[in-house]
């Protein structure tokens, strides 16, 4: 059966399609959707091409934070203005994902709703607070990353909705994001995104750590009793240490083809400890510091 | 079924395809532009890049559709049809290309580099050409004419 190609002009009309074609699939940048399809892992009735909607474009600063269309490319991420001043851990990561010619085309949204295990971006949008902005033809919704992953390559993502937007925080932090992979165009064995929040009372001292580990369990998550454990410290060779070892044990790690899962957890906790010294140091280093 | 209107280095061309038709299958079996190479299908290796209105992207994940309106470049491309281009003359000199799989993919991907950026540094090169393998050079002739390109040569 031949897969049909739509082409919306805009947002209710791609939302009218998502609803009337029961067996299609929305395609971003299709750097996974066509593979997937090319391997016959799938096979959607038809595909809805976001590409022409211009509602999923843009990045926006507002009071509360930047709201970044889903349609954004890892290339568009890596040269916005706002983002390398004001977030600047996001670009950082995106500059990390696979090649070139994926990058050019790969969307914030496709790699977010794809959640392939070892991707950059979720665990940088979790640390960042993100929130993914749902829409359906009759109403929309909101969805805190942390809910929107929810297992292997699954979303909370319905069958008749287009994520829309991804919200981050204002951050007013310092952020860092370390990918462990084999080579740098592969997923990420384990990559960890940290960002700090200065405490303003107490200098040197973090308000709040936020930690998001990907890569080494089946779905990216928020190191989060690591995190309870962080409030109000001092971020010296030794609380990163503890911070490390501690987060290794909130994550449910598994074994493949390109590391085993104790090695995994190992990993988590280096990359934690040093995720959490650099974000320290970028934030000792200039005072508000761009996360 | 889809009529297509394509613009591929610089020609008008229509061509009927399915609509989900990839830009790869159209430019090799419908324009017969052999010069983008089938490899591994799944955006890994590289030999099918062309440029889109300027970035290279893998053509075996790209919809044919979807660069109606863009300018599509291959290794067609290069150079008048006859005489080789200056950095294909380099790719020659330095013994870039062996078996010569890779090379009008790595062609594309460093033309597009280069109008980026003209002046790269060697890790900006390898960057550039991440998303192109070789199995057979090593890598290093293929850096060191686009290097030498940027130098002027
Ligand atoms: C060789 C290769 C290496 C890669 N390496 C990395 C890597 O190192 N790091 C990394 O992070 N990623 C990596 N990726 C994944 C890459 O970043 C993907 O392109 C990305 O995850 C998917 O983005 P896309 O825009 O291409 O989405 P598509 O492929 O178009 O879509 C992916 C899925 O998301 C759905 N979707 C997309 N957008 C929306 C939307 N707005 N609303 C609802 N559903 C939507 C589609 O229906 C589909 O199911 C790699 C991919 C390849 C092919
Ligand atoms: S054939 Fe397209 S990347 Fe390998
Ligand atoms: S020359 Fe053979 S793959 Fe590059």
């Amino acid at each position: 059966m031949e897969c049909k190609l739509i082409r919306p002009t805009d947002l209710d009309e791609a939302l009218a399609a998502r609803e009337e074609y029961t067996d299609g699939l929305p395609i971003a940048g299709g750097q996974s959707l066509l593979v997937m399809m090319r391997n016959r892992l799938i096979s959607p009735g038809a595909l809805i091409d976001l590409e022409p909607v211009e509602a999923l474009r843009g990045i926006e600063v507002q009071s509360t934070g930047i709201s970044i269309g889903a349609m954004n490319t890892c290339r568009q991420l890596i040269a916005s203005p706002v983002l390398r001043e004001e977030v600047g851990v996001l670009p950082s990561a995106a500059r990390q994902v696979s090649s070139t010619a994926v990058r050019n085309l790969g969307t914030i949204g496709g790699n977010v709703c794809h959640n392939e295990p070892g991707a950059d971006l979720p665990p940088v949008l979790l640390a960042l607070n993100g929130r993914a902005v749902l829409r359906r033809r009759t109403h929309g919704r909101e969805v805190p990353l942390e809910e929107f992953f929810t297992g292997y390559f699954e979303t909370a993502l319905e069958a008749d909705e287009i994520l829309c937007r991804i919200d981050i925080e204002h951050p007013n932090a310092a952020g860092v994001y370390l990918k462990h992979a084999i080579s740098p165009e592969d997923l990420a064995i384990v990559g960890v995104a940290a960002v700090v929040v200065p405490d303003s009372e107490r200098p040197g001292a973090v308000a709040e750590a936020r930690i998001g580990i990907g890569g080494a369990a089946p779905v990216p998550l928020r190191a989060s009793r690591t995190e309870a454990a962080l409030k109000g410290a001092v971020l010296d060779e030794e609380t990163a240490r503890a911070a490390g070892e501690l987060a290794s044990t909130e994550v449910d790690t598994g074994s493949d083809p390109h590391a085993s899962a104790g090695y995994r957890r190992k990993m988590v906790a280096v990359f934690v400890r040093r995720a959490l010294l650099h974000a320290a140091n970028q934030m000792m280093g200039n005072g508000h510091g761009a996360a | 079924m889809a009529l297509l209107d394509l613009k591929v280095n610089g020609q008008e061309a229509q061509v009927e395809a399915p609509d989900t038709a990839l830009l790869l299958d159209v430019l090799r079996e419908r324009l017969f532009l052999t010069g983008a190479k089938r490899g591994c299908e799944t955006s890994h290796c590289g030999c099918c890049t062309v440029r889109v209105d300027g970035m290279a992207v893998h053509s075996c994940v790209v919809l044919a559709a979807r660069c109606q309106g863009k300018e599509i470049t291959t290794v067609e491309g290069c150079g008048d049809g006859m005489e080789l281009d200056r950095l294909q003359r380099l790719f020659l000199e330095h013994g870039a290309v062996q078996c010569g799989y890779c090379g009008p993919g790595m062609l594309m991907a460093a033309k597009a580099l280069l109008e980026r950026n003209p002046q790269p540094t060697l890790d900006e090169v390898k960057k550039g050409l991440d998303g192109n393998l070789c199995r057979c050079t090593g890598y290093t002739p293929i850096f060191d004419a686009i290097l030498a390109y940027s130098r002027g040569a």
